[in-house]
């Protein structure tokens, strides 16, 4: 008989190898993290293969929705960067739908099939912090390598706010230094904690379902509240999932605005 | 459109584009946001100021390390960690 076994809430962001590789000294086994990216890439050229595949004036419903995605994001880096900005539309693109497709797939509910091994259960990239922190490396090695390519040394113009008294200079480029120095930690630390704390919460409150269930007699009753917790958490993961794209891509706008305007502050 | 019926040629995508970027600008740029943006717009709050202090944090306890001086920058960069947070906190909103 299959027996429930209430696994802790931090279970879930265990990272297995399944197969495992090795580069030197250097660790590059195929992890449950890596699988699900894959899956997750495969699933977006999957996707927009077939959304494409015969594009008509008229979309269909495929390539509407294809359609709806793109709109989305082109409005969004035209609004934030101005016509300038078209050049980025594909890494902006990307990032949003790599994102999306992350944090959605990692919502699937693991099919709980007896002896299914562990590192195929549902695992969400984005809730580790190492991988947020290289897609906002990449922004903003994106924002310096072009601010600088652009702008040239008056990319510097970024840290030294106009119409100051030049004795309050040093400590405010200090000051601005520093918060551009944060930002690609902000737009990490935001991703992965809302990722990390969603499917925590949402983990334990379905332990606490299982629990008050084995537990058996009238405490059964008193798994009912726990239950649509649950419920409801999972909706609100579902927002915060799309909520989390969005803000990402947003602030990657916000970032290259930066970059192509350095100048004109 | 009833007059470009009889015509071979649609009218130019340029001259369409310039239209509808008329009517686009005609409506009001403060459209309120849908609601989900309230929730997006407290994280990114949180975090910017929570960054900042962090970075700043960091660098102070990596010259303190390098100067041997502990905690001065420490306490220099707590401060303006907090600064440059709020600096963030004030561009985000």
């Amino acid at each position: 008989m299959y027996r429930f076994r209430a696994a802790g809430p931090m279970e879930q962001f265990e990272i297995l190898p399944i197969v495992d590789l090795h580069l030197g000294s250097i660790n590059i086994s195929l992890t449950n993290s890596a699988l699900w990216m894959i899956i997750g890439t495969g699933a977006i050229i999957v996707f927009f293969f077939a959304a494409t595949r015969r594009a008509a004036l008229i979309p269909g419903r495929l390539q509407s929705a294809a359609e709806i995605f793109y709109e989305f994001v082109s409005d969004l880096v035209r609004d934030t960067i101005g016509p300038e900005g078209r050049k980025f539309f594909p890494y902006v693109f990307t990032l949003f739908i790599w994102i999306l497709v992350s944090n959605l797939f990692g919502l699937f509910p693991t099919i709980p099939i007896p002896g299914l091994p562990h590192w195929l259960h549902t695992f969400t990239p984005t809730s580790h912090l190492i991988v947020t922190l290289a897609l906002a490396t990449m922004t903003i090695s994106i924002v310096i390598v072009y601010g600088f390519y652009k702008n040239g040394l008056g990319f510097f113009k970024l840290f030294a706010p106009s119409g100051l008294p030049l004795w309050l200079m040093p400590l405010l480029v200090l000051i601005e230094v520093i918060s551009f120095l944060s930002r690609p930690l902000s737009l990490a630390i935001r991703l992965f904690a809302n990722m990390f704390a969603g499917h925590v919460i949402l983990k334990l409150f379905a332990g606490f379902v299982v629990s008050l269930l084995s537990a058996g007699g009238a405490v059964m009753l008193f798994g009912i509240a726990p239950f649509f917790g649950a419920v409801a958490v999972t909706a609100l993961e579902f927002l915060v999932a799309a909520l989390q794209a969005y803000v990402f891509a947003v602030l990657t706008c916000i970032y290259l605005n930066d970059a192509v305007h350095a100048a004109d502050h | 459109m009833a007059s470009n019926a009889g015509k071979d040629q649609p009218p130019p995508l340029d001259a369409f584009s310039e239209r509808l970027d008329a009517m686009r600008g005609e409506d009001d740029p403060e459209t309120p946001k849908p609601s989900g943006a309230a929730w997006g717009r407290a994280m990114r709050a949180s975090s910017e100021l929570l960054a900042g202090i962090f970075v700043g944090s960091l660098l102070g306890i990596g010259l303190d390390r390098l100067l041997g001086s502990e905690p001065w920058f420490l306490l220099a960069g707590i401060g303006l960690g907090f600064a440059a947070g709020l600096r963030n906190l004030s561009r985000s909103l």
